[in-house]
């Protein structure tokens, strides 16, 4: 796409994502040709959908798809990912059939069949086979499922690559990060709203510089997950799609941190929206690796080779 | 020329050249070492034709994009050939010669600075202007034929090295602020100039403080229109968040690779090296794109101030870690490489202070960037 045909895509998909969510967001992406711009412009494709997602904390199955056109298999079957702090393959081949721990999103239950990746394996199941619980916890609204299940059944099965793996995780790691800067940036929005009409001795709280280096603060750590989002896409490989999730993850938690102090007292009532974001950005951190768990062996694979990837060429 | 040729060609002339730029000892020596040593790199790339590209021919230089200079800052950097605070003040100084001084006056000077010949300094900082620099009150009155520069400046980099210097001063009344500065270039041979080196905690007597006693400027040495000094300094900044920045990353990665080579076992914690390595890879995704876009000839504005920040923060994380990974070296050890971790772990101290301190920073993310409105 060129930029007048992405700013014309941007418009149509904020129009559609601002009023719609779950499968009324599914039917309406797919009206929308999202599913064909994936395939043929997945930067494009993905950037715009989910940061627009993250910042209006809408749902769909669009994470499903991402992953199941890296994994090249059809977008009508469902998929299973990697359980919560992770992104290791969800299944495994076991004697009887294969095991699965993971997450789905709300979309899952709705489909027949289901993808589930266990080690060097791309195993289709049926749906019924699985153990579904929806999850409530911290974010209700966003509609995972836990997924689980034991000697379950293969349909059919495929011999997968882990570096086909490793690049579909990269993919789906590149989503959710764009979710998490635009879950981010709404939480700055409502927070610098909040500082400038809230008026105490006499003067909105926006003049405060202890309120004003929290937002900027804020910003400096969504523009950091930002960059390394641009980067990630022009890198192309499973290492910076790790390193802009988890500058993302953190951008979010730190954005949360001070905006919940800049909104204080209203921020911190369900009569306002912020909830729902810090709840989501919570959440977002922690599909396909969370920002602790990936520096964690980011710095532990650092150590064992104890040199440094020359990244980024200019 | 375009940037893959030219990274080639720099890399292979490096290697085929490595033995005559190599510096003489570890961490460049003294100031008066490295200052040596940078003159010799400048003089050998500039003669090689490397240095002169990415500056516009009319003031010596071969034209192609910025990114080229952008990349020969970055190998020389890499390969420990350079200091980067050192070579950066030619990115922050040639930039601002060209656009403001007069094309002839242009033409004649960035040729010295970019082979080496000369070292120039900015004079900004004042004793009572620091974080106010619209306040300064370094006086310039006309006479006749010129400027009769009177007042002090500090914090000024290498003034003792410096043949010239970039110079802010009253020419309006105090209460006119930013519109009553103007910018000189002034030759520092020029009488009534003396300079005070200030010993700094890191060891390096890097800053000066300059007093001007009745100094006369001749008045085609003003860089701009008079009363437009702000803007000269409002237009030098960007490249000091920019192309200067982009080959401090190049440092910080160098170091941060070599603090992982020397560090004992079991000194480091993955967690913070890991942290530390995404700080350091995050300023540089940033600064690549605010690369390009000063390369596509967009206006660098406010949002360099996010480049700053990010820089800062990285620069002392990657130090505090070899603080600790290395404490050894850097509390107790008395040899050059020691020597040198603790040089630098100390000046990471002024990361934060130096070219608008972290709270300048925040201050224009918040009013430029976040719009938040004034705030006093």
């Amino acid at each position: 796409m060129d930029a007048g045909d992405r700013e014309l895509f941007g418009a149509s998909l904020h129009a559609v994502v601002a009023v719609h969510t779950g499968s009324a967001l599914d039917a309406a992406l797919d009206q929308l040709g999202w599913p064909e711009a994936l395939a043929s412009d997945p930067e494009a494709a993905v950037s715009l959908l989910f940061e627009l997602q993250g910042s209006v904390a809408a749902t769909s199955s669009a994470l499903d798809r991402v992953l199941l056109s890296a994994l090249g298999c059809e977008p009508s079957v469902g998929v299973v990912l990697p359980r919560l702090g992770s992104w290791a393959a969800p299944g495994d081949v076991s004697g009887e059939g294969v095991s699965v721990r993971g997450l789905g999103t709300a979309g899952l239950g709705r489909c027949e069949r289901a993808v589930v990746v266990a080690g060097s394996w791309l195993v289709d199941v049926a749906v019924a086979d699985l153990a579904l619980r929806p999850v409530g916890g911290l974010d209700p609204e966003l509609g995972l499922v836990e997924v689980t299940g034991s000697a379950v059944g293969a349909v059919t099965r495929a011999e997968l690559s882990p570096a086909t793996w490793a690049d579909a995780v990269a993919r789906a790691q590149l989503a959710v990060a764009h979710e998490l800067v635009g879950v981010a940036r709404t939480m700055l929005r409502l927070a610098r709203d909040h500082a400038l009409d809230r008026v105490q001795f006499g003067q909105p709280i926006a003049r405060f510089q202890a309120v004003r280096h929290r937002l900027a603060e804020s910003l400096v750590a969504i523009e950091a997950a930002d960059g390394a989002l641009v980067a990630a896409w022009r890198d192309g490989t499973p290492l910076t799609a790790g390193l802009a999730k988890a500058l993302a993850g953190r951008g979010a938690r730190v954005t949360a941190k001070h905006c919940q102090q800049v909104l204080a007292g209203i921020g911190f009532t369900t009569e306002h929206d912020l909830h729902r974001y810090v709840r989501r950005a919570l959440v977002l951190d922690h599909l396909l690796g969370d920002a602790r768990t990936l520096t964690h062996h980011l710095g532990t694979e650092l150590l064992r080779s104890r040199t440094l990837p020359s990244l980024l060429p200019l | 020329m375009d940037l893959d040729t030219f990274r080639a060609g720099v890399d292979r002339w490096l290697d085929d050249n490595a033995e005559a730029l190599a510096p003489a000892g570890v961490g460049h020596g003294s100031l008066d070492g490295a200052m040596a040593q940078l003159s010799k790199v400048k003089r050998l790339t500039f003669d090689a034709g490397w240095m002169r590209w990415g500056w516009p021919e009319r003031v010596g230089g071969l034209g192609g994009s910025t990114l080229l200079r952008g990349y020969l800052a970055e190998a020389v950097t890499a390969r420990d050939l350079v200091d980067a605070g050192l070579y950066s003040m030619t990115e922050v100084l040639a930039p601002t010669m060209i656009d403001y001084a007069r094309p002839s006056l242009a033409a004649e000077m960035v040729p010295l600075l970019l082979r080496g010949d000369e070292t120039w300094c900015q004079g900004f900082s004042e004793p009572g202007t620091g974080s106010n620099l619209a306040s300064l009150s370094c006086r310039a009155a006309r006479s006749d034929d010129g400027w009769i520069v009177t007042g002090q400046k500090v914090w000024t980099s290498l003034a003792q090295y410096s043949q010239r210097c970039v110079l802010l001063t009253r020419t309006g009344t105090v209460e006119s602020a930013h519109r009553g500065i103007t910018a000189l270039f002034v030759d520092m041979d020029t009488p009534g100039i003396t300079v005070r080196p200030i010993e700094t905690m890191h060891g390096r007597e890097e800053f000066c403080e300059v007093f001007f006693d009745d100094v006369f400027v001749p008045l085609d040495r003003a860089l701009g229109n008079p009363g437009q000094g702000w803007s000269v300094a409002m237009d030098l900044l960007p490249f000091e968040r920019s192309t200067a920045l982009w080959q401090r990353g190049a440092f910080l990665h160098r170091r941060l690779g070599e603090l992982l080579a020397a560090a004992p076992e079991g000194a480091l914690s993955p967690a913070e090296v890991g942290e530390v390595f995404q700080q350091v890879y995050a300023f540089r995704a940033r600064s690549l794109t605010t690369q390009h876009r000063l390369a596509a000839g967009e206006r660098l504005g406010a949002e360099t101030s996010v480049d700053k920040v990010l820089l800062a923060t990285a620069e002392q994380a990657v130090f505090d870690l070899a603080a600790a990974g290395l404490a050894d070296e850097v509390l107790l050890g008395d040899d050059p490489a020691a020597q040198r971790w603790r040089s630098e772990a100390l000046y990471s101290r002024a990361a934060s202070i130096y070219g608008g301190s972290a709270e300048i920073q925040r201050n224009i993310v918040a009013r430029r960037l976040l719009d938040l409105g004034v705030d006093r």
